[in-house]
């Protein structure tokens, strides 16, 4: 019997599979040859031995196979439960750190939190805005908003909106799509009486479900037939969130009747949760487009003019259509419609300029062309949230490479005592990635509360998921969290594990500490610089919001409502609409607190109307621009507050029969007479054959549909033009919001039966036009405060760090004779040294970058001084403000005892 | 005849092998001529076997492995028992001591 030698490990056991193999090979070949080496020793053959060897073995290769699996799982076993354990130890030092010292986990947690909860709130945005197709749509990279694009003036004219007649041309004369339907969102009055209020109905064609793989959870949805103009059925599905809230989800709900605008529909079915048809804004019901169109105009047939556009056309490519192959066959059927409509509207510009062509374009509206200003900000925000995560990520580095430097000796210890580096910077990164992740969660915090909050201002009439119920962003959210701990632990750990041990185990807490780290002060200046460009934005975005509150709109909004009237269940003809307006003008009249009301045909950004103008010596005034115009009584000019420049505004006299006339803005006289007194000038109105409107008055410019240009515009007489349309425009004394529900319910008492009034301020209207710069400022401001927050923390800590780590130096340079102000000012002199570089490359980058937010700005340039010095000195004042505490510690330091500590 | 138990056989066997590295750590060869020698060669087991019932307890932690240098300086793998080998041994010592008795006592009654 061998004895059996004192163990000495030779190698370990192999690890990956070819390892393994040898392995059991080296052990089945040592059994071979020490059993042959028995045999022969006792008197065998080579050859007899190894056949004797082969018998009491069996079958060898069998074996072999059997021994190499058994080893594999256990190695595979081992391994995951050497990393388990790993992972489990640095899982519990890194929470036995975290509770000895709560205020840096807590600090970091709440850094990163504010940096990923910032970005998760701007993800969901934007991903609503741009990326996330409707719920429930097949297909979605086939199916596109059909855009119109008309040249005039040479530029060419994108536009998603349409009628119903170029709809029903486009849809006869393409063969490229399986389906095309109009989609639009109306807002319709629901119930009657007292309750009754202003819901939104998602209005389309029948088409519309064929888009979708969605079942209606009770009832059926509308078919063809059921939609079918001029009039087809008034039925309605409902949506789930209205069939729960307003009929308690009951199961009796088909077949009730329900009052939608002036007529009632009946209920077939009910939409699946969430379904929000073509459109990102939930509705309470789905209608047929030829139901709810009809109301809409009872002189013009909705279905058969290529004059009124109000929706846009949805379509979906056949399977293997190419979207080349489609454009080409929309852009025909567009120039053979659009012919067709010249053959209609004499006049219309001739198809050689108009060049028509037709495309199918993003499906959401905000990927363009004529993407809301809203979008692009959010878009440039989710840029900005990204530095805020950038100066968050750079803080909590630094953060975390003060620690590892404070835990230089331990860390030392830890590799002379053979503790692997790899081993040590796992455990580095599994606490920093542990830290990101429960920022993460932080972060999922802020974006559901606070980002509640920021969704409301941004996209308040879209059906955003909140953070926590929404799975793109949960994912986002956690991505996002690991990514920032590997980025943040990574530098730390390298710096750390690269330690020389003999250097920092001869150091003491004095010696050799005393190094400036470059990453450090490359962190610093890169949170300045960050710190910099947002807060300029900031700057630049709250000088456009106040540019655009104190433009001279021409009209007085803030004292102005809008009165519109809106009937139900009653007919009336054009006498009784002239004499109910009549009533209604004379009664907002006789109401304390108005100064002044008129009668109003169109509403500024809200509505247009333009009329063919023809005037002797130009042949086409289309071409010299868009003239939208206006018509009101006598005491229009006075409600708005827009002043008569010459002559004057429209008269008592102007009534009906009698002379027409006219009030031309500043700027339309000087296009249409440029060298002439445009006051007396005749203007024919519709055909050249027609009798003249006289041109009375010339009126100051005002913004109608833009606020960053005047347009041209005009005003009639509504007596003489339109006398039974339109609604009224109230001046009250004070602002007019304060008014706006009595005036209300003043002039509801008299409108009859069931119909009702809605009065807006004039300053809602405009509120809307005004969103983006709003959202802009208050955006940039609080990123970019958190911004120079988190940048004089970081800068905080390190100068502070600085200040520990040079005691000793301090107290030499006290005992030598150095003041307080001397010491104060060298620390400084630390803290400047990285912001002021900081803050000329900020500076740089700002100057750089103006040029593509410009087109976002509002009468401010990118490069605008008063913001750029701003800023500066904030920054440096900041700077010194970080420094001043740490460098008054600094002062303050008795040389006697910190010469006699380490 | 039915074949023996198969159960039993490899019970024995593991049995056999966690007696054998009682004394201490071992590589199979050796564990292989200790039970051949001990038994007088009465006991036939197949060699392929008993190396798969190392690996097998070895995966089970009844035995932890690592390689050392044999008597004749060759490199060779060890086998030694581990705290739930041992427990094993005597939970199968008491049984397999159980079972032989009860075969016995019918043996011997007749």
């Amino acid at each position: 019997m061998p004895r059996i030698p004192g163990l000495r490990r030779l190698v370990r056991i192999e690890r990956d599979g070819a390892g393994i193999d040898r392995a059991v090979d080296d052990e089945l070949q040592f059994h071979f040859d020490m059993t042959m080496r028995d045999l022969v020793a006792n008197g065998m053959t080579p050859d007899d031995a190894r056949r004797e060897a082969q018998r009491r073995f069996g079958d060898v290769d069998a074996t072999r196979e059997r021994l190499t699996t058994i080893d594999r799982s256990l190695v595979g076993r081992e391994r995951r439960a050497a990393w388990r354990s790993a992972f489990a130890q640095d899982f519990r030092y890194a929470v036995r750190g975290w509770r000895l010292k709560p205020g840096f986990a807590i600090a970091v947690i709440l850094t990163l939190g504010l940096g990923i909860g910032a970005n998760a709130t701007m993800f969901g945005i934007v991903d609503r805005l741009l990326f996330r197709p409707p719920n429930y749509l097949v297909a979605s990279d086939r199916v596109a908003r059909v855009f119109l694009v008309r040249t005039s003036n040479g530029k060419e004219s994108p536009s998603d909106y349409t009628g119903y007649k170029r709809y029903t041309d486009l849809r006869n004369w393409t063969s490229s799509f399986d389906v095309m339907t109009p989609f639009y969102v109306s807002s319709k009055p629901f119930g009657t009486g007292e309750s009754t209020k202003e819901l939104q109905v998602g209005i389309s064609g029948a088409d519309l479900w064929k888009m979708f793989d969605v079942h209606p959870v009770i009832g059926r949805f509308f078919t063809a037939d059921e939609d079918i103009p001029p009039g087809g059925q008034r039925v309605a599905v409902l949506s789930y969130a209205f069939w729960q809230t307003q009929f308690g989800g009951r199961k009796d709900v088909v077949g009730a009747k329900i009052d939608l605008g002036p007529d009632k529909y009946t209920v077939i079915g009910v939409a699946p949760k969430r379904f929000n048809g073509l459109g990102t804004t939930p509705v309470v019901a789905f209608v047929p487009i030829s139901a709810a169109a009809p109301q809409m105009s009872p002189t013009v047939h909705w279905y058969d003019t290529y004059n009124m556009n109000w929706f846009p056309v949805f379509a979906r490519r056949k399977p293997g259509v190419l979207k080349q192959t489609a454009d080409a066959d929309l852009s025909v059927a567009y120039r053979r419609s659009y012919l067709a409509q010249a053959a209609i509207n004499t006049g219309s510009t001739p198809i050689d300029i108009a060049k028509p062509r037709a495309y199918a374009g993003p499906l959401l509206r905000d990927r363009g062309p004529n993407e809301s200003s809203s979008a692009k900000v959010a878009t440039w925000l989710v840029g900005v949230a990204g530095i805020v995560l950038l100066i968050a990520c750079a803080n909590v580095a630094n953060l975390l490479l003060a620690r590892a430097l404070k835990r230089r000796r331990e860390i030392a210890v830890r590799i002379a005592l053979g503790v692997s580096r790899s081993r040590l910077l796992m455990q580095l990164v599994t606490e920093s990635v542990l830290l990101a992740l429960l920022g993460g969660v932080a972060g999922l915090a802020i974006a559901q509360w606070g980002g509640a909050v920021m969704r409301r201002a941004l996209i308040s009439d879209m059906d955003v998921p909140s953070a926590l119920g929404d799975s793109r962003i949960l994912f986002f959210c956690m991505g996002l969290a690991l990514l920032t701990g590997l980025l943040t632990g990574l530098a730390p750990a390298l710096h750390a594990a690269r330690e020389d041990v003999a250097a920092a185990l001869k150091a003491g807490a004095r010696e050799g500490t005393v190094q400036r780290s470059r990453v450090r002060g490359g962190l610093l200046i890169g949170q300045a610089a960050l710190s910099v460009v947002l807060l300029v934005g900031a700057g630049l975005f709250v000088r456009s919001l106040s540019n655009v509150q104190h433009v001279r709109l021409g009209y007085d909004a803030d004292r102005i409502l809008y009165a519109d009237f809106n009937y139900r269940g009653i007919k009336l003809d054009s006498a009784q609409e002239v004499a109910l307006r009549q009533r209604m003008l004379a009664r907002a009249q006789s109401l304390p607190g108005v100064e002044h009301a008129t009668r109003n045909l169109t509403t500024p950004f809200w509505s247009d109307w333009e009329w063919e103008l023809h005037v002797a010596g130009i042949d086409s005034v289309d071409k010299l621009g868009e003239f939208p115009l206006q018509a009101g009584t006598p005491d229009f000019f006075a409600t708005m507050g827009t002043r008569i420049i010459r002559g004057r505004g429209i008269d008592l006299e102007d009534r009906a029969g009698a002379p027409r006339v006219m009030v031309v803005s500043d700027a339309m006289g000087k296009i249409i007479w440029p060298h002439d007194d445009p006051i007396g000038k005749c203007v024919r109105m519709g055909a050249d054959t027609n009798p003249c409107v006289t041109v009375v008055g010339i009126a100051e410019d005002v913004h109608r549909g833009k606020l960053s240009e005047v347009g041209f515009h005009y005003y009639l007489s509504i007596d003489q033009f339109a006398p039974a349309e339109g609604g009224l425009f109230i001046r009250t004394t004070g602002p007019a919001d304060i008014q706006q529900e009595r005036i209300r319910r003043a002039l509801q008492q008299i409108m009859p039966g069931v119909s009702y009034v809605t009065v807006t301020p004039l300053s809602t209207i405009i509120g809307g036009e005004t969103k983006s710069w709003r959202l802009g400022a208050i955006m940039f401001t609080i990123f970019g405060a958190l911004a120079l927050t988190l940048a004089a923390i970081g800068l905080y800590s390190v100068i502070a760090y600085t200040v520990v780590q040079r005691t000793h130096e301090m107290g030499v340079r006290v005992a030598l004779g150095a003041q307080a102000r001397d010491v104060i000012s060298l620390i400084l002199r630390e803290g400047l040294k990285v912001v002021i570089p900081g803050v000329a490359l900020g500076a740089i980058i700002a100057l750089f970058a103006g040029k593509w937010i410009a087109p976002l700005l509002f009468d401010v340039s990118p490069k605008d001084p008063p913001v750029l010095v701003t800023v500066v000195v904030t920054l440096i004042a900041v700077a010194v403000a970080a420094s001043w505490i740490p460098a008054l510690r600094a002062s303050r330091v008795d040389p006697n005892e910190a010469l006699r500590a380490d | 005849v039915a074949a023996p138990d198969l159960d039993l056989l490899q019970g024995t066997l593991d049995l056999l092998i966690l007696k054998t590295l009682t004394w201490g750590p071992r590589h199979g060869y050796a564990v292989a001529s200790w039970i051949r020698e001990t038994t007088d060669q009465r006991l036939q087991i197949e060699e392929g076997a008993l190396y798969t019932a190392l690996h097998r307890m070895e995966k089970r932690a009844w035995l932890e492995s690592e390689w050392g240098l044999s008597e004749n300086n060759r490199k060779a793998k060890y086998y030694q028992l581990t705290a739930a080998g041992r427990k094993q041994l005597r939970a199968k010592t008491a049984l397999w001591t159980e079972y032989a008795g009860a075969v016995f006592k019918v043996l011997e009654t007749c």
